[in-house]
């Protein structure tokens, strides 16, 4: 179970960073991935420069194969990260739509 | 000076009739009854292991050693993700640098077959950043983008990195150790399904059980009476960030370059030296980049150099890379890895490698890292 601790601590911080504006420096598509994400794969992992240069991961949603490439112009959004039980804290947090 | 007196280790592989301290059991006998020691002539011993405690809630594995020995002695576990093995061998020389005339035996052992893949690749990810694995990335996803990131730099493509894989299968066919045994081409590498694009099965090492150690000494009179001994040069560890993000490149692993210039000078060679390298292949990608990182090959030319096979055994190279299989076909329990590969150089600068022999070696390396390149273990061995 994730610790909703851990969650609440984290999410003060997404706030900050959502609706930021950035570029795609490099990409993978997780197809074997842990038990919590499982359900969700195969599933495409962005490493975005933003515009102030700081440098962020999220999982991208919302796209088309052809947009997975360097240099993608993307923006970061509220997305639902995992639940990893029926009862547990659904932990929320930042992924990228491309522009 | 620092030697290695000698090695064991056991099969790696799917082991299922075996525990971990099976594993470590049958490693630490073989390696003092190699070398006709008693467990009361060893003074010391370093573990490296990195999933007990996550997968399996086994922790003060130290005093589970002493059981098994039936001493009453220091033990300490080195923990560094995948180069726990090398940090113990890096932790034990530094214990001998502080005590003369002292044993000390250093064993590395993973069990992670007990285990789904998706819970093994779960506790694998506790040694990447907190970001990291809240966006579901996973260690074939960092090497991933670390892959993606050279091939569109330097104009490679998948079919470049597949020639890592179908090298090192090929000696884990002369390894009756290694966990495959089996060579492949080219084509089997690229119609192998995706793990974490642009890598698939077969740019991947394994999750294997095993476990390799080796008997570290100073003490004259022991290595005078030993038939096989090689010595220790230089063994280094440097560590970095441990996002991926954070680092200066996305496809380098500073760590590996400084732990390698501070080795070779303090070894006192030049890289040309080295005629046996094991290089940590967790992916294909990764032994590119080391080759690159470890000064053996220029920047960028890693991925047309490998096509060439030149550090395959048997093509005449100077330089033969991974002759064990590396952890691509050898496997790759994560804790015995590091042993692994110094004892695979111990064998060939001892004239014990059987059919992977590498012919008149005098100086090899072995190069460890843990993470996507938190941690870079190198370490110099010579006669």
């Amino acid at each position: 179970m994730i610790s909703p601790v851990k969650i609440w601590r984290r999410q003060k911080k997404i706030r900050k960073i959502l609706g930021k504006k950035g570029k795609v420096l490099t990409w993978t598509k997780i197809f074997t991935p842990g038990a919590d994400f499982k359900k969700y794969a195969p599933y495409p992992v962005v490493l975005v420069e933003l515009e102030n240069k700081d440098k962020i991961y999220g999982q991208l949603v919302s796209y088309e194969e052809k947009d997975l490439k360097m240099g993608k112009e993307v923006v970061s959004v509220l997305r639902k990260v995992r639940s990893s039980s029926e009862e547990g804290v659904i932990a929320y947090g930042i992924k990228f739509k491309p522009l | 000076m620092n030697s290695v007196i000698g090695y064991y280790t056991t099969q790696f592989g799917e082991l299922w009739d075996k525990s971990l301290f099976d594993l470590v059991e049958e490693a630490i006998a073989g390696v003092l009854k190699q070398n006709k020691l008693a467990n009361e002539q060893i003074d010391a011993v370093f573990f490296g292991n990195m999933l007990a405690g996550v997968l399996e809630n086994n922790l003060h594995s130290t005093s589970k050693i002493a059981e098994i020995l039936k001493v009453n002695i220091p033990i300490f576990r080195a923990e560094a993700a995948c180069a726990s093995g090398g940090a113990a061998f890096n932790l034990a020389k530094t214990y001998l640098e502080a005590n003369s005339n002292k044993n000390v035996l250093v064993v590395g052992a993973e069990k992670m077959t007990d285990y789904s893949p998706e819970e093994a690749i779960t506790g694998l990810s506790a040694a990447s950043s907190g970001e990291e694995q809240e966006a579901g990335l996973t260690f074939p996803g960092l090497y991933g983008m670390m892959a993606n990131y050279y091939l569109e730099k330097y104009h490679y493509t998948e079919e470049n990195l597949a020639y890592v894989s179908v090298k090192n299968h090929f000696h884990g066919s002369l390894n009756n150790k290694a966990h495959f045994r089996r060579k492949i081409t080219v084509k089997d590498v690229l119609s192998s399904p995706y793990v974490a694009f642009p890598l698939k099965v077969l740019d991947s090492s394994p999750i294997s059980d095993g476990a390799s150690a080796v008997i570290i000494t100073n003490n004259r009179d022991l290595i005078k009476k030993q038939k096989n001994s090689v010595s220790v040069l230089a063994s280094e560890v440097i560590t970095d960030t441990i996002s991926l993000k954070s680092r200066k490149q996305i496809d380098e692993i500073l760590a590996t370059k400084i732990a390698t210039d501070v080795a070779f000078k303090k070894a006192k060679i030049s890289r040309r030296d080295i005629k046996v390298a094991e290089v940590h292949d967790c992916f294909s990608i990764a032994e590119i980049l080391a080759m690159e990182d470890l000064g053996f090959w220029e920047k960028g030319t890693g991925g047309n150099k490998i096509t060439e096979l030149s550090t395959m055994f048997g093509n005449g190279g100077s330089l033969i890379v991974n002759t064990s299989g590396g952890l691509k076909a050898a496997g790759h329990p994560v804790g015995a890895t590091g042993i692994k590969q110094i004892g695979e150089i111990f064998l060939q600068l001892t004239n014990q490698a059987e059919k992977r022999q590498v012919k008149n070696a005098k100086y090899g390396l072995a190069h460890n890292v843990g993470g996507s390149g938190g941690t870079a273990v190198v370490t110099i061995l010579g006669i």
